[in-house]
């Protein structure tokens, strides 16, 4: 469902991010992208996610190619996505409830069945009960679930997490990990960066980059 | 069509919540507007007023005819043809010396005077009506009237009347300008106001649009509350317009009645109301929309 032909990526005025990378990501699958920092991994989610462009070769989203699509289809696309960002990119000046609710909104969903849907998100990363709290009096952890809980919320069928664990202690950092392997239990394919070595149980693939360039994918678990 | 209810209502709503959030700065932003809109409004009412008593005056508009005391009668008839068919005379009305003299003897104060006089001092006179109002016109229908037969005097009592008429043409282009100006400052301070609110929610933004959010679903807001500021802008300085009209009349009664006329200068009525909130609505909208254009879409892509 994801396809990746060849595809480099070169921002203006550096090197190219993503060198000719090609590999492909079937629905329901659990994916590792690691390397160490500035290896290309957020470019390559930014690729899948339709938020950047490749500048050669085809991305394919559910057979659709993005560096074809007009500028005002871009949006769509990116509505199957749900993104956590390395820097959780929440909003301050509201409280957890209204902070889950953007993506309902921007999909147009909004009263009764917002909240339903809402709730559920906010409950299953365990956090139903800060529904009223603002985010900046939350934990590190509490704030990355309810960046989960706001990515899922819109009922994605791909996951991407950006650096998910980067800041977080061991402890906190498996309790994502074991949510994020719950999602995929339930057929959400599940794309996660990361710089550091991750132990999980289940099978998955790891895409590994090195300066750009991408290793053979292997499947391990 | 659901969706797309849902999608303004819903985009409405949060205007007017975050509107109310800041319910004295946004209306101290509204008096602003209001004290730019409310100039050239109370500026055009004024004019408006003036150029409806001119145009009163200028349907009695009139050019007098005064035959020298010794027009014989055929005189006076040649005078009558040349009238009836000169084209541009609309229409004319002979007053005899007689009559004209019955006429004044009709005020009883005039009474005593009358009959002291030993004879008729008044000349036969002819009350023309031109056709035509342009200056060039009248001033050629009087020097071929003058040139008649038997005619004294000619008379336009207008000059007084083209001096207000080119007063009016004059306040009338300063009406322009200074709505033009305005508008420009308008512009100024509902794209400005609308440029601060994008950035105190350029996070917001920014994520929406990492998330999927469409141009339209960002710019919709913003261009609700330029639309809000014009109206609530226009209807503010409609209030102010009345007031001062108001005020204004109060004085303006008691100097017409010097005039004996009834003359008052004129509230905003509907049309004034409708392209003062339409016009305000739309500058609202337009600087909304180049300021959201601006400020926007150079985080992504």
């Amino acid at each position: 469902m994801i396809v990746f032909d060849n595809v480099t990526k070169r921002f203006p005025g550096s090197q190219e991010a993503l060198s000719n990378a090609s590999f492909s990501i079937e629905q329901g699958e659990m994916v590792y992208v690691t390397g160490h920092s500035g290896a290309g991994k957020s470019t390559l989610l930014k690729l899948v996610a339709a938020i950047e462009r490749p500048t050669n070769g085809t991305v394919l989203i559910n057979n659709q190619n993005v560096s074809k699509l007009r500028e005002s289809a871009l949006p769509y696309i990116r509505r199957k996505f749900g993104l956590v960002f390395q820097d959780h990119k929440l909003l301050y000046d509201r409280n957890c409830y209204h902070n889950v609710a953007l993506p309902l909104a921007i999909n147009g969903i909004t009263g009764a069945d917002a909240g339903k849907r809402i709730r559920a998100a906010l409950d299953k990363v365990g956090l139903l009960n800060k529904e009223k709290s603002m985010p900046i009096t939350l934990s590190g952890g509490e704030q990355q679930r309810l960046a989960i809980a706001r990515a899922v919320v819109s009922r994605p069928s791909i996951l991407i997490a950006d650096e998910p664990t980067g800041n977080l202690d061991k402890n906190y950092a498996d309790d994502i990990l074991t949510l994020f392997s719950a999602f995929q239990q339930v057929g959400v394919t599940v794309i996660i960066a990361t710089h550091d070595a991750l132990g999980t149980a289940n099978e998955h693939k790891v895409l590994h980059l090195d300066h750009g360039q991408l290793m053979s994918p292997q499947v391990v678990g | 069509m659901n969706i797309w209810l849902t999608q303004h209502s819903q985009a409405l709503r949060l205007v007017i919540s975050r509107l109310r959030a800041s319910l004295f700065g946004n209306l101290f932003i509204a008096l602003t507007i209001a004290v730019s809109l409310a100039l050239p409004v109370i500026m055009y009412l004024v004019l408006t007023s003036f150029s409806g008593l001119v145009g009163s005056v200028k349907n009695d508009s009139h050019m007098s005819l005064f035959l020298a005391a010794d027009a014989t009668l055929t005189m006076v008839d040649s005078i009558h043809n040349t009238l009836a068919t000169h084209s541009a005379i609309k229409q004319f009305k002979f007053n005899s010396k007689e009559e004209a003299l019955k006429q004044l003897a009709n005020d009883s104060q005039n009474e005593y005077i009358i009959q002291t006089l030993d004879e008729n001092p008044l000349p036969d006179a002819f009350f023309i009506e031109p056709g035509a109002l342009e200056s060039t016109a009248i001033n050629q229908l009087k020097s071929d009237l003058s040139q008649l037969d038997g005619v004294e005097t000619v008379q336009i009592d207008d000059a007084w009347l083209k001096r207000l008429n080119y007063l009016l043409a004059l306040g009338e282009n300063a009406l322009w300008v200074l709505a033009i100006l305005l508008g420009f400052a308008l512009f100024a301070v509902i794209g400005n106001t609308i440029r601060m609110q994008i950035l105190t929610q350029q996070e917001e933004i920014e994520v929406s649009q990492l998330i999927g959010a469409t141009h339209s679903f960002i710019r919709r807001p913003f261009l609700y509350s330029g639309a809000i500021y014009g109206l609530a802008g226009a209807l503010l300085a409609l209030i102010m317009t009345s007031c001062v009209i108001l005020l204004f009349n109060l004085s303006i009664a008691s100097l017409a009645a010097e005039y004996q006329t009834d003359f008052s200068l004129r509230l905003p009525d509907f049309n004034t109301l409708t392209v003062t909130c339409l016009s305000a609505i739309l500058i609202g909208l337009i600087s909304a929309y180049i300021a959201v254009s601006k400020s926007l879409f150079n985080s992504i892509n």
